[in-house]
């Protein structure tokens, strides 16, 4: 069961409302496809600059395993507020936390409109259609 | 599927074809089989430059866009495969879509009388510490026979699109020492031949021999020389 307090992109990444700013992670599956369950698969994480604006869609962060290299894309544009930088260098947190502590980035979000995001019953589904 | 065969070609042509084919969404799924000249380190997307103690020995570098260690491409068959992610090959978990690429190079190489499998979680007689190279690192999908790990592959995934790097050594050289290979009489190409068949019946894939795209020329020559400019090699 993912979250249903979030949306999703297909991309594998989430955004939540946590106050009047969002945070943005990766789900569970994703982690566990670069990880495949062993913490130690984990290689790589790389953020953005505080201030940065991104843009809906664009890529804000490179993050690697033994198996790939993966773009981080923003499921809604805005500024970057906060960096997790203890991701950076305890990767760990991901495979262990994704929902909370494994958070990525905050941003103020310039909408929260967020209809072109899947809620977590319709990620779930696309999900199934991977496995 | 388009195959692109390319012998001998130069770093920055194989690595800004590969990005290229990889960036374009409109791109059919395109196997390349490929060497290098001249011979070509290729660092691992995020390895940091001086982690590869004896880089600069080679022809030449490149930094790639897959992750991984350090590859000298030299005495070896190197491959890529780029398509969607709705490919039928990478319609599946992650790791089960390396699974299907190194059966058929399993296959491949039993042709030849090797009996490669995959490294699992076993230490191997080729690892070593602090070279910096792909081959003396294994990770559990690798292949390897005689003790020692003989492919090697990496993705990279954007944009809804995978690019799949493969390496399968027909030869050592200064920088990757005591580690597997294939040595055959007539090299890359006719391990290239055997292989093509093995994907081709596995994947039940007719490969049609083709070329890039003048589109996707242009492409590589806007994308080739970051592989090797200072910037891009010691971003890290």
């Amino acid at each position: 069961m993912v979250p249903e307090d979030r949306k999703y992109a297909a991309s594998h990444e989430w955004i939540k409302m946590d106050g009047d700013t969002a945070l943005i992670g990766i789900s569970a599956f994703a982690v566990t496809e670069l990880s495949n369950g062993n913490e130690g698969d984990m290689v790589y994480c790389d953020l953005p600059e505080v201030g940065r604006v991104l843009a809906t869609g664009e890529t804000f962060g490179e993050i690697e395993s033994v198996k790939a290299v993966g773009d981080l894309n923003a499921p809604v544009g805005g500024e970057v507020l906060e960096v997790n930088t203890s991701i950076e260098d305890h990767l760990e947190i991901l495979c262990d936390d994704p929902w909370k502590a494994g958070w990525l980035i905050r941003i103020k979000p310039e909408t929260t409109d967020w209809g072109h995001l899947l809620d977590a019953e319709a990620y779930e589904g696309t999900l199934a259609e991977q496995a | 599927m388009r195959l692109i065969t390319t012998w001998g070609a130069a770093p920055e042509f194989n690595m800004g074809l590969d990005e290229a084919l990889l960036l374009s969404p409109d791109a059919p799924p395109t196997l390349r089989l490929y060497s290098w000249s001249p011979d070509t380190l290729s660092l691992g997307y995020f390895q940091r430059f001086d982690s590869v103690p004896g880089a600069e020995q080679a022809g030449a570098i490149v930094r790639r866009i897959t992750g991984g260690g350090a590859i000298h491409h030299v005495n070896e068959l190197t491959f890529s495969l780029t398509a969607p992610l709705s490919y039928h090959l990478y319609r599946c978990p992650l790791p089960r879509s390396y699974e299907r690429v190194h059966a058929s190079i399993t296959r491949a190489l039993q042709h030849f009388g090797i009996a490669a499998a995959p490294a699992a979680n076993q230490p191997l007689a080729s690892d070593r510490a602090d070279t910096g190279m792909c081959f003396h690192h294994s990770t559990p999908a690798d292949l390897a026979w005689n003790g020692r790990k003989g492919v090697g592959s990496a993705q990279r995934r954007t944009g809804g699109r995978v690019l799949h790097h493969g390496s399968i050594k027909l030869g050592s050289s200064m920088l990757e020492g005591d580690i597997a290979c294939l040595p055959l009489d007539g090299g890359e190409q006719d391990l290239a031949r055997v292989l093509l068949k093995c994907f081709s019946a596995d994947w039940d894939e007719e490969f049609v021999p083709g070329e890039p795209s003048e589109s996707e020329l242009a492409r590589v020559e806007l994308l080739g020389p970051r592989y090797t400019s200072t910037e891009f090699l010691h971003r890290r």
